[in-house]
């Protein structure tokens, strides 16, 4: 079974596995998190906010988010993205972005709509007193949110926060589907070209194990940590 | 300075304020109590808006709080409230928490607010926790920073929801000293209270509330004297047993 | 915009000359549901044996649980799929293996399988939270009464467990629907699938996935009220609603 395990070929495609295909990867969760997060605040923002259209198309684009396979709408911003530039750029024809630029946007805004779940309970969880107390000190709504509520449902929820990141970075590896090269995409590419698929399968998912389990762990940590300060 | 007339409010279909009016006069003190429910701590939150009311009107030196056109954070940043639970921000330090209203709503530089910080948390006896986090303070240490925080904003009128209810007995003391300093300094200042030894000293008029109506309204002399509602009676001879 | 619509292009024949384009997008939703239904069955059995196994009094027990959830929660559902359908028959003896790469609708058997057993791990993690949540008491009553463990677990903890991770069980039956488009990576001819393909077919893009996008919404509709009816059924007068502690997320 394991005779002819050929460990050479994981070796030697170390560096296109990392440079190239993880690089990727860890690229797209970084960025993905980060707008994910801001347009995730924003929409909880909407979705709680008393202004009702705001609040109804929060929560309409938030369920469709969640009612669809991330798949589908990988698919679906691979075609659109290009249809949009057209549309606000006045071009003649689709503009071409690019397989990086459209799983970008992808995995930003389907993502967000997680994000916003776990903000608005975060938001939620503030105390109105505090909001009270900032108001009385004749504080906007924006300066209320922006220095008092949002700084501590952040703080709040960051382990949820990390966790749906390390959820993100293993959805990363569904741009497969558009033969994107990402660490698993790169995987792939070695193996069908060496025929050596359990290799690099194995590893591909060795790899991917320790890096989720490592940063679980660190999050673990981290929410004890909070736990003791409260 | 404070005038409230006929102010009414509903919960839907539950009404908790009823036609109550009232006034508090420039540099005067009023203690506002009564049993719970009464609607006293929502009374006291619709004078600086941060509850709405149906019907009536309060006005602060002369402008309307109910009228959709008054800009209410202007309003409330010459109106100093101190909460029942406190409310210091606890992801600031203490000199943060009295920093950033200065700061971001009057405008004031980090020099002058740092100044006028430290000048009141002298005041409460609070200068030395000025870097520390509110967690590590005890309630009563709390509740002066937050009176000092109401104070750097340099109002015309404080007002005073509970202040001590949330306090360990051996803390309330530390706390209505302040209280009773800024009184003698001639502070307009309405107070929702159960103390009614503060009120003996500095008040100049009590309100009593009951079911959301004010019952009665006396100088202080009249209301520990000779409370004129049976309501009131009650509510003393029970208070007054402790 | 130069996109040419087409609505009626679910009328038309495709490429396999029998079926419209709108019944191969049905056949695609009966593949995925059967394949989430099958998984999900797997998925509960599973599931609540390790989640089960990790409340139990015996550590190394435990210990077990929580590896199993551990590897199963830290592969990506992609990746899994790939061990199962490309990886494991090599790993098999050679006649074994054969057998299994020769299977007809073995992109099925393995969809079922590989997304049973990820999601079974999350399974076993609502149920061991679910359990927990339960005051210690109940357990202790149980037993005291003269209950084996088995017998507590069967007849006093898991009923009531059940019922309080009604809802995140049923977000995790959703999450199943869901992730059964990932199998269109090993061949199955579920409904994103179809869509895809019927988008390469026609080039009428967005009406092909609009339409899956609509079913993906009727479906979600469906199960959600469908499982609200059951927890209105299922509950316990008094009982659920009142105190049910945040833990069983």
């Amino acid at each position: 079974m394991f005779s002819n395990f050929d460990f050479d070929v994981i070796i030697r495609s170390l560096p296109y596995l990392f440079l190239d295909g993880m690089t990727f990867t860890l690229m797209l969760t970084a960025l993905a998190t980060t707008g994910g997060i801001v347009f995730g605040t924003l929409l909880a923002l909407m979705r709680l906010s008393a202004f009702a259209p705001a609040s109804i198309l929060a929560a309409g684009y938030v369920n469709l988010m969640r009612s669809v396979p991330l798949v589908l709408m990988i698919f679906w911003f691979y075609f659109l993205v290009p249809y949009i530039g057209q549309w606000v750029t006045g071009a003649g024809q689709p503009i071409q972005v690019g397989a990086f630029v459209s799983s970008l946007v992808t995995f930003t805004l389907f993502e967000a709509a997680y994000f916003c779940e776990i903000m608005r309970a975060g938001i939620q969880s503030i105390s109105r007193g505090q909001i009270s107390a900032a108001q009385a000190l004749g504080m906007t709504y924006p300066q209320t949110m922006g220095y008092i509520v949002l700084p501590q449902a952040l703080r709040n929820m960051l382990p949820v926060l990390l966790t749906q990141t390390i959820i993100l970075f293993q959805d990363t590896s569904l741009v497969y589907v558009l033969s994107i090269t990402d660490f698993l995409g790169a995987a792939s590419k070695i193996a069908q070209r060496d025929g050596r698929l359990v290799e690099m399968y194995l590893f591909a998912a060795v790899v991917y194990f320790i890096i989720s389990f490592l940063a679980s762990r660190l999050v673990r940590r981290l929410q004890s940590r909070i736990a003791i300060i409260r | 300075m404070i005038t409230l007339s006929d102010v009414s409010k509903w919960y839907q279909a539950f009404q908790v304020l009823k036609d109550c009016s009232t006034e508090v006069a420039k540099g005067e003190v009023v203690v506002v109590c009564g049993p719970s429910g009464s609607g006293k701590s929502t009374l006291i939150k619709c004078v600086n808006g941060l509850e709405p009311f149906q019907k009536g009107t309060i006005t602060v030196s002369g402008i309307s709080v109910g009228d959709r056109k008054t800009d209410l954070p202007k309003l409330r940043a010459r109106i100093g409230m101190v909460f029942q639970h406190f409310e210091l921000f606890p992801h600031l330090t203490v000199m943060r928490n009295l920093e950033l209203a200065q700061m971001k709503v009057l405008g004031r530089g980090k020099k002058e607010s740092d100044r006028r910080g430290m000048q009141l948390l002298e005041r409460v006896d609070m200068k030395e926790h000025a870097h520390k986090y509110p967690g590590q303070l005890s309630g009563g240490q709390q509740q002066r920073v937050a009176i000092a925080r109401a104070l750097a904003m340099d109002p015309i009128a404080m007002l005073f929801d509970e202040p001590t209810s949330a306090l360990d007995p051996e803390m309330i003391n530390e706390v209505l000293d302040v209280m009773i300093s800024l009184a003698k300094d001639g502070m307009t200042m309405m107070v929702v209270t159960h103390e009614m030894g503060f009120a003996r000293k500095v008040a100049h008029r009590v309100v009593f509330m009951d079911k959301g109506e004010i019952v009665e309204d006396a100088s202080t002399a009249d209301f520990f004297a000779k409370p004129r509602s049976e309501r009131a009676q009650t509510f003393l001879s029970k208070i007054l047993q402790h | 915009m130069n996109y040419n619509w087409n609505w009626g292009i679910f009328f038309e024949t495709s490429p396999d000359g029998v079926h419209s384009y709108l019944t191969t997008l049905l056949l695609g939703t009966g593949w995925t549901l059967a394949t989430a239904l099958a998984a999900w069955c797997l998925a509960l059995a599973l599931g609540s044996l390790v989640g089960v196994i990790r409340t139990t009094p015996y550590p190394w027990f435990v210990r077990l649980g929580d590896a199993y959830v551990e590897l199963f929660r830290d592969i990506p559902l992609l990746v899994q799929m790939f061990l199962w359908y490309f990886v494991l028959p090599e790993l098999l003896p050679v006649s074994l293996g054969d057998w299994l790469k020769q299977l007809p609708d073995a992109s099925f058997y393995t969809a079922v399988v590989s997304l049973g057993f990820y999601t079974s791990a999350r399974v076993a993690e609502q149920v061991r939270a679910g359990i927990t949540s339960l005051a210690r008491g109940q357990r202790f009553a149980a037993l005291a009464l003269g209950l084996t463990l088995p017998q507590a677990y069967g007849y006093v903890l898991l009923p009531m467990a059940y019922r309080i991770i009604l809802p995140p069980l049923t977000s995790e039956f959703l999450n199943v629907i869901k992730n059964s488009a990932v199998a269109l990576t090993i061949g199955l001819m579920e409904l994103t699938a179809r869509a895809r393909a019927m988008q390469e077919m026609s080039f009428q893009v967005f009406e092909a996935f609009t339409a899956a996008t609509v079913i993906y919404i009727i479906i979600n509709i469906a199960v959600t009220f469908g499982m609200r009816w059951v927890e209105r059924r299922a509950a316990v007068p008094g009982l659920i609603g009142a105190a049910v502690p945040a833990a069983a997320h």
